[in-house]
């Protein structure tokens, strides 16, 4: 019922704006004051300070559109909303690969062309239902302390447990994995989709026992490495930033990271998507990221970006021109349709 | 809190059973009804979508149940999670045995001061409690500095065992039947083991005879209650355990948080309760749930 109403709003919408191009703006001022807030789902802390500073604030004062926030980001909350036409927030982002896994279930609202002009954006960075957002790496960091001399260098080394020893901990998250294996296996940066199965987990069997935890939380992987637990981990570049900033004596590799974009979208059928198109369009400007990127250490998706962000500041990030060509992006449209299987099959490995 | 919501609407229907004459009879049955409306809209209408959802989502099949008793992983999530949860109840109680009779038979500052200890470590949340233990297991915690001061050397893998896991379950858990069984002792006439004592019992004997099969209701009950939350347990052995120590419960929010399989997390669902309904029928055969609330 809901989604027949919606579509057919969709359609009528699509008509209207054909008309109304370049009056949008206008029009939107001119609805009542109550349907002129949006709603962006957010993950709340310090994430959410740095939209409120980076984006919302700068939104209002020049749209005079109200931004709400919904804490935290859930990819289950999406469909749940698409599923009852029932809508508690209106944008938001979600990495590259639950962004894929989202386009195949259908829960993604086509871009509004009349709003977002496709030209503006370097041609990774869009596709028919969003836009990239800030990239984020999963990256070898190791404890300085342990390694005097120099810790790994790569995954290769990272598997070396005679070079060196130690406790190691890895993320439970399968791809992310099963990728790093192949690249300690010696398969290059640029041929690892698609990704051998067989080969990736005969090469995890190698590490397994050194493998002191896997963990599943990002509060838990900083823990884990600011308490010693363990020597070396792979881990999100901006938790391990944090560490660092704080004085935990550790180092980043960034050689082999995996670099992980976000997306940002807009929830299939809400009844404020010209409102949230206005505020996607707002915030995927190269000053807008630039400000969010410098609060926080995420790297833009758009290189254009820098030009706003000082060098001492662009040395933190995993986005930097320097660091992309070391790192790899997973093959999300590969990996969307497969991710159950791989999934089932990597936790079924993690608990023989 | 389980214990709680559950026993409410034993207690409701107590005084609607009591007769009260010709006439009188549509009374008890309209005070009946917000609760049983409530327990239809938040509970029986919830449940039987996830039922329907197992079967029909994505196409109507039962390749879902299928799956789960196919693949040895999720039979062995399965198993896992009910022999993890038998195993902390048994602990439980083993523990929280004595400390409730402790509690229970004196009237002093030392049963006050066990009571207080006991319902701070209940009102804790068991996050905060779980990084607690990863602290005192730590390669940095008091155990590993004790056991390396006695000259040990380096000390054992604690953390990330199943032991690790088993303990903060216990440990959270424990209040539970503490508090489940010190209800039940509390309620025990002390004259009746006065009166075994001067037909000539022996402490032993007088508790054997009079006192253990007097505080079953508590065992039962608190067992019952343990049992059932330990089936739930999802954050404590992700942080504690290995990934062998996984509970059902992480696996259905994994299928529906990362995977979206709503249908394949609904069948484990349906699994989980039906199972867990087939243990409480047996021990409604054996024992009685009318039993359990003393």
């Amino acid at each position: 019922m809901t989604r027949t109403i919606t579509r057919r709003k969709l359609i009528h919408g699509a008509g209207a704006t054909a008309a109304t191009l370049a009056l949008a703006p206008s029009i939107i001022r001119a609805a009542g004051a109550q349907e002129r807030t949006v709603y962006v789902n957010t993950w709340g802390g310090s994430w959410t300070a740095a939209e409120e500073a980076a984006y919302f604030k700068p939104f209002t004062a020049k749209t005079g559109i109200r931004v709400r926030t919904v804490a935290p980001v859930s990819f289950a909350k999406l469909k749940a909303q698409v599923q009852s036409g029932q809508y508690e927030w209106d944008v938001s982002g979600l990495g590259i690969v639950e962004f894929s896994q989202a386009m195949h279930e259908g829960l993604l609202e086509p871009i509004d062309h009349s709003i977002i002009d496709r030209t503006q954006y370097p041609p990774q960075n869009i596709n028919q239902f969003g836009v990239a957002s800030v990239v984020l790496s999963t990256v070898l960091v190791y404890r300085k302390d342990k390694f005097p001399n120099g810790g790994p260098q790569s995954w290769a080394d990272f598997w070396d447990v005679k070079k060196f020893p130690g406790n190691r901990c890895l993320y439970d998250r399968s791809f992310t994995t099963l990728a790093f294996a192949l690249l300690a296996d010696g398969v290059p940066a640029d041929k690892l989709y698609p990704l051998d199965l067989d080969r990736a987990f005969k090469k995890l069997n190698e590490i397994k026992p050194h493998i002191k935890v896997w963990w599943t939380q990002g509060a838990q992987s900083q823990q884990l490495i600011q308490d010693g637990e363990v020597d070396m981990i792979a881990m999100w570049n901006a938790r391990a930033q944090e560490l660092i900033d704080r004085g935990a004596p550790l180092e980043i590799v960034w050689n082999g990271a995996e670099n992980y974009t976000s997306f940002r979208f807009v929830a299939k059928g809400t009844p404020r998507a010209k409102l949230a198109w206005e505020y996607l369009k707002f915030a995927s400007q190269p000053q807008q990221e630039a400000a969010f990127c410098s609060i926080l250490p995420y790297g833009p998706a758009n290189p254009k970006a820098f030009d706003y962000i000082s060098p001492e500041v662009a040395a933190k990030m995993p986005s930097r021109p320097d660091r992309v060509k070391v790192a790899y992006q997973p093959d999300a449209e590969w990996l969307a349709p497969r991710l159950g299987q791989i999934r089932e099959r990597f936790a079924q490995w993690l608990a023989s | 809190m389980a214990g709680v919501v559950t026993a409410a609407p034993a207690t409701a229907t107590g005084p609607a059973a009591v007769p009260q004459g010709p006439g009188a009879g549509a009374v008890p049955w309209l005070l009946l009804m917000p609760a049983t409306a409530a327990l239809v809209l938040l509970f029986v209408l919830p449940i039987g979508y996830v039922l329907l959802l197992s079967f029909t989502d994505p196409q109507v099949s039962l390749a879902h149940y299928q799956r789960i008793f196919a693949v040895p992983l999720y039979t062995r999530i399965l198993f896992n999670t009910f022999a993890t949860s038998l195993t902390v109840t048994v602990i439980c109680l083993l523990l929280a045995y004595p400390l409730a009779y402790v509690i229970s038979r004196r009237n002093d500052w030392i049963s006050l001061t066990l009571l207080i200890c006991v319902a701070v470590c209940f009102w804790t949340g068991f996050i905060v409690r779980t990084y607690a233990w990863l602290v005192i297991l730590g390669n940095k915690g008091p155990v590993a500095a004790v056991w390396q001061g006695l000259g040990f050397g380096a000390p054992p893998q604690l953390l990330f065992t199943s032991f690790a896991s088993t303990l903060g379950m216990t440990h959270i858990l424990l209040p539970y039947m503490v508090l489940a069984l010190y209800s039940v002792m509390k309620k025990i006439d002390p004259n009746l083991l006065r009166a075994a004592a001067s037909l000539g019992a022996r402490p032993n004997a007088a508790f054997r005879a009079v006192f253990l099969p007097l505080s079953l209701p508590g065992v039962v009950n608190g067992s019952i209650l343990v049992f059932t939350i330990c089936l739930g347990f999802f954050v404590t052995p992700i942080l504690l355990g290995t990934p062998k120590d996984m509970m059902i419960s992480q696996l259905v929010n994994q299928q529906i948080e990362e995977l979206l399989a709503w249908g394949f997390a609904s069948a484990i669902a349906v699994v989980l309760l039906v199972a867990t309904s087939i243990v409480l029928a047996i021990y409604n055969r054996f024992v009685g749930l009318d039993r359990l609330w003393g």
